[in-house]
């Protein structure tokens, strides 16, 4: 009896952290999931607007922050309208530096910097592309240095190959192995934290297919 | 097991708290709805948004005060404390936009800013490189925007009827007293400093800020490139030399080397001159940029830079009837060192020094003529961030310019002038509303040569008129000490002035500008004498005046194809002047009244190739035709030219490549610039007269890069 009620005011003391950790796990979890199915701008707005809102409650965690950032980011793709894309990746911009400012060194977050120039190339390709190319280098490099077995590095590397002239130093036969790589360090990558980013796998199938 | 069940039957009671129920609108400023803005408590997970009528309902169980939260893309936050009591709350929410650079109303008149920034990009460095005419210089690109003349002889720029001189350059506020290699008569000059350099570059035609003293036309403000982004070098050979340049990045710190050597005698061999060159001319070039983050905000940029230019000449001195051999060696360095960065939360702090130093050895047959100028100066602006609304700036410098020539010509002339220059100035942004702005500032200076100071007053507003549109006004007073050449002559000179009236209309929407600017300026106590060469300070006054009114245009659209870029821009301009040794008020010989640019880039995907066009067209320019009675009444042909560059990039060896080629005057027109007449008529009594042309009819550079 003793035993079970001092067991039980463990669990009644311990329950509340508990309960938080497992409420902000269930939370990511579940729109992680919204995430992977978010298809519209609107669904993609809602996915950014509720990872916010965990972000602000956690404060210290760098994830949440991390998916807002990222679900706008893929939004700002499909936005045709240049000066809406630059509003939107304003926002995105505004939270991976929060995130960046509390994880500085971590690699999945200087590879989301390299996957949100892409989206402000688009923008105005022929004044821009230049001076962002050269960010995404150097950001895909940061990424690598933190930690090279980090398979979106590879993939994002190995997109901008596949879509540049031959005449840049792109093209498929630079874009191929590096692809190659990404699958393989793509089927190799595991990680503790199920909240951990894994997107790009099936992508970089599909680029790699529509190399060869 | 009584025990257990009190513990079970607390934790429900936990749990189970009551349900509030917060209600309402988000509307924007002007009363719009906004549609799916994020609604939520601070610290708690949960949220609704914004439908599309802008209504919301939260559904919460927390108790006490709560912070809740609003946001949207392009809305500053919105945030209220409630207190959360269990009865159900309505709220109108009202959000105002956030001032982005892309729909905030700015001051536009006069101003042509070329930036790298993501938005408000009227010019890129990149831009200034790639047009056609322009041959890599940052003035020749900036001479086909609206404003500027077409002056084939000088390589200057002439802004709305300004002569030379009355265009500055500053780079990082600081001034470059020598932009332009060292000139030789009726041979065209060329800035030293490469446009990729400047990761900003801002030309203004008139009205710009107080924190600018001396010129009366124009501003050539330059900011240099931040930290280097990466590690990298290139090497490049062309048909005129070669150059080479390094940049290494650390952490926190960035140090950029770029050399360059020119020498133009197999160019000159290829296209024909009409130069009787004794020493074609060469140029060398070094510049160290070394760059320094200092806490979370600052940046320490040092720059300092060393040119030379050489060349010798017969030049066919046609008033005196002399073939008179020119000698002209130029060396000049160049530095700074600046800081810019936050003072605690409410201000910013710009502050730099700068030091230049001019050595031009000028043989005139035989003859030296030796001059040095110098320029030292420091400079400190403050900003206050008094508000969203309210920004003040406060700044200082002090600028000493030395001057010194000898001469031996039968005997040996010494002249020495200093001039030092101290200034304040005092200027407030104001921006009464998202789509009312203005600026208001008062400019004070003093110069020690002189011995007088000068009160400049500026003002300018600017008006949106639509989301995509403004109206600008500007208003000024400008002043500048007459230049060393003439003051050492009569150093009784007083300051010149010029009052600007800008009237600026702009349209911007996506990548397409257009641009429409009417101005008035009016010129007094502009330096008059009878003979410039005359050494009595007697023949030398300020009683000159002159004016000058016209209408710039400039359109630009880099959006209706996919790949091209063009730019078309006009000036109209009507302007007379009465000032140096002008018998009356004419209109100057470098004023022409129609000036034309189009310029296209277009990007060939397939072939990896840039390609760029352009055509000029300046209609005719006065000059005095001696054998007229009148002052002035001569016209030239008007000026034509098309220039054309390619650009293709390819991979070799995993190396980047680039093969650029520049062709200006494609078409080969024969151009004039203007005459010159003898000093004495011939047997016929009339004048014999010689046309001034090009250097060079159509030509052709080559350059070949390789990064390394």
């Amino acid at each position: 009896m003793k035993k079970l009620i001092i067991t039980l005011s463990i669990f009644a003391l311990t329950l509340p952290v508990a309960a938080q950790q497992s409420q902000y796990q269930s939370a990511m979890l579940g729109l992680i999931e919204t995430l992977d199915k978010a298809s519209t701008p609107e669904e993609y707005t809602q996915c950014a607007n509720r990872f916010e809102r965990i972000a602000v409650a956690e404060k210290s965690l760098w994830l949440p922050f991390y998916y807002a950032s990222y679900s706008l980011i893929v939004m700002s793709f499909e936005e045709e309208d240049g000066a809406k894309k630059d509003l939107i990746l304003d926002r995105a911009q505004e939270l991976l530096d929060t995130a960046l400012e509390l994880e500085p060194d971590e690699s999945e977050l200087h590879v989301l910097q390299a996957f949100l120039y892409p989206s402000r190339i688009l923008v105005d390709p022929m004044s821009r592309g230049m001076q962002y190319m050269e960010l995404i280098y150097s950001s895909l490099a940061r990424a690598k240095a933190l930690n090279p077995e980090n398979p979106r590095i590879y993939f994002l590397e190995g997109v901008n190959k596949a879509n540049l002239p031959p005449s840049m130093g792109g093209g498929p036969d630079v874009a191929g192995p590096i692809l190659k790589e990404a699958v393989a360090k793509f089927e190799s990558f595991t990680h503790d934290d199920p909240l951990w980013p894994d997107w790009g796998e099936e992508a970089a199938r599909s680029e790699l297919d529509k190399l060869q | 097991m009584r025990q257990i069940s009190i513990i079970l039957l607390l934790l429900a009671a936990i749990s189970a708290r009551s349900q509030q129920r917060i209600s309402g609108t988000v509307t924007d400023q002007k009363g719009t709805t906004v549609i799916s803005a994020n609604i939520y408590f601070e610290g708690s997970y949960d949220g609704t948004i914004s439908d599309a009528d802008g209504h919301f309902v939260l559904q919460t169980d927390l108790t006490g005060d709560q912070l809740l939260t609003v946001s949207f893309l392009g809305y500053e936050t919105y945030s209220c404390l409630l207190h959360l009591d269990g009865s159900d709350t309505v709220l109108n929410i009202v959000m105002s936009e956030k001032l982005s650079e892309l729909d905030e109303v700015t001051i536009t008149a006069g101003l042509f800013s070329a930036s790298d920034k993501k938005k408000s990009a009227t010019l890129s460095s990149f831009d200034i490189a790639s047009t056609a005419s322009a041959m890599g210089d940052i003035y020749g690109a900036y001479a086909t925007m609206p404003g500027s003349q077409k002056v084939g002889e000088q390589g200057m720029l002439f802004v709305r009827g300004g002569d030379s001189y009355e265009t500055k350059t500053y780079m990082d506020g600081m001034l470059v007293q020598s932009p332009f290699f060292a000139k030789m008569p009726d041979i065209p000059t060329r800035g030293r400093y490469s446009p990729l350099l400047f990761s900003e570059t801002v030309f203004s035609t008139g009205g710009y800020s107080a924190e600018f003293g001396q010129a009366l036309s124009s501003v050539v403000d330059l900011t240099t490139n931040g930290l280097e982004t990466e590690n990298k070098a290139s090497l490049s050979l062309m048909t005129v030399g070669g150059s080479a340049s390094v940049g290494r990045r650390w952490e926190n710190s960035s140090l950029a080397f770029s050399g360059l050597y020119t020498n133009s005698t197999l160019h000159n061999l290829l296209f024909k001159q009409n130069v009787d060159w004794i020493k074609h001319p060469d140029m060398a070039d070094g510049t160290l940029m070394y760059r320094k983050k200092v806490g979370e905000t600052g940046l320490l940029k040092a720059f300092a830079s060393y040119n030379y230019n050489s060349m010798e000449m017969n030049y066919d001195n046609f008033e005196a009837g002399t073939l008179d051999r020119i000698a002209l060696t130029n060396h000049t360095f160049y530095t700074h060192v600046s800081y810019s960065g936050e003072l605690g939360t409410k201000w910013l702090i710009k502050t730099g020094l700068a030091y230049n130093r001019d050595l031009e050895d000028m043989h005139y047959m035989g003859n030296p003529i030796l001059t040095t100028r110098s320029a030292s100066q420091a400079k400190v602006v403050l900003t206050h961030l008094t508000s969203d609304k309210v920004k003040i700036r406060i700044g200082s410098d002090v600028l000493l310019e030395q001057y010194g020539q000898d001469i031996t010509m039968d005997s040996t002339f010494r002249m020495d002038l200093d001039d030092l220059q101290p200034s304040v100035f005092l200027e407030s942004d104001l921006k009464l509303s998202k789509n009312l702005a203005f600026r208001v500032g008062l400019r004070a200076e003093h110069s020690s040569l002189l011995g007088t100071a000068e009160l400049s007053p500026r003002v300018a507003a600017a008006y949106k008129t639509g989301t995509n549109s403004q109206v600008s006004l500007a208003w000024g007073k400008y002043h500048q000490t007459p230049e060393f050449d003439l003051m050492k002559m009569a150093p009784g000179l007083s300051a010149e002035r010029a009052d600007h009236y800008i009237l600026n209309f702009q349209y911007r929407k996506n990548r397409r500008i257009f641009r429409a600017e009417a101005y008035v300026k009016q010129y007094n106590h502009l330096v008059k004498y009878l003979d410039p060469y005359d050494p009595d300070p007697a023949n030398y006054n300020n009683k000159g005046a002159g004016h000058a009114g016209g209408l710039d245009v400039f359109w630009r659209d880099q959006a209706s194809v996919n790949g091209l870029d063009y730019w078309i821009s006009y000036s109209f301009l009507d302007t007379r002047r009465d000032y140096k040794d002008f018998p009356e008020y004419a209109v100057p010989s470098y004023a022409s009244a129609h000036n034309l640019s189009l310029v296209f880039k277009y990007f060939f995907t397939r072939i990896s190739t840039f390609g760029g066009l352009t055509y000029s067209y300046a209609s005719p320019r006065p000059y005095d035709d001696r054998n007229s009675s009148g002052f002035m009444t001569g016209r030239t042909p008007s000026y034509h030219d098309m220039s054309m560059n390619l650009t293709y990039v390819t991979t070799l060896f995993r190396k980047q490549f680039i093969i650029h080629m520049n062709i200006t005057n494609l078409l080969g027109f024969n151009n004039v610039f203007g005459y010159t007449y003898s000093n004495a008529p011939g047997e016929d009594g009339t004048y014999a007269s010689k046309a001034i042309v090009p250097t060079v009819g159509r030509q052709a550079v080559l350059v070949f890069l390789i990064s390394l």
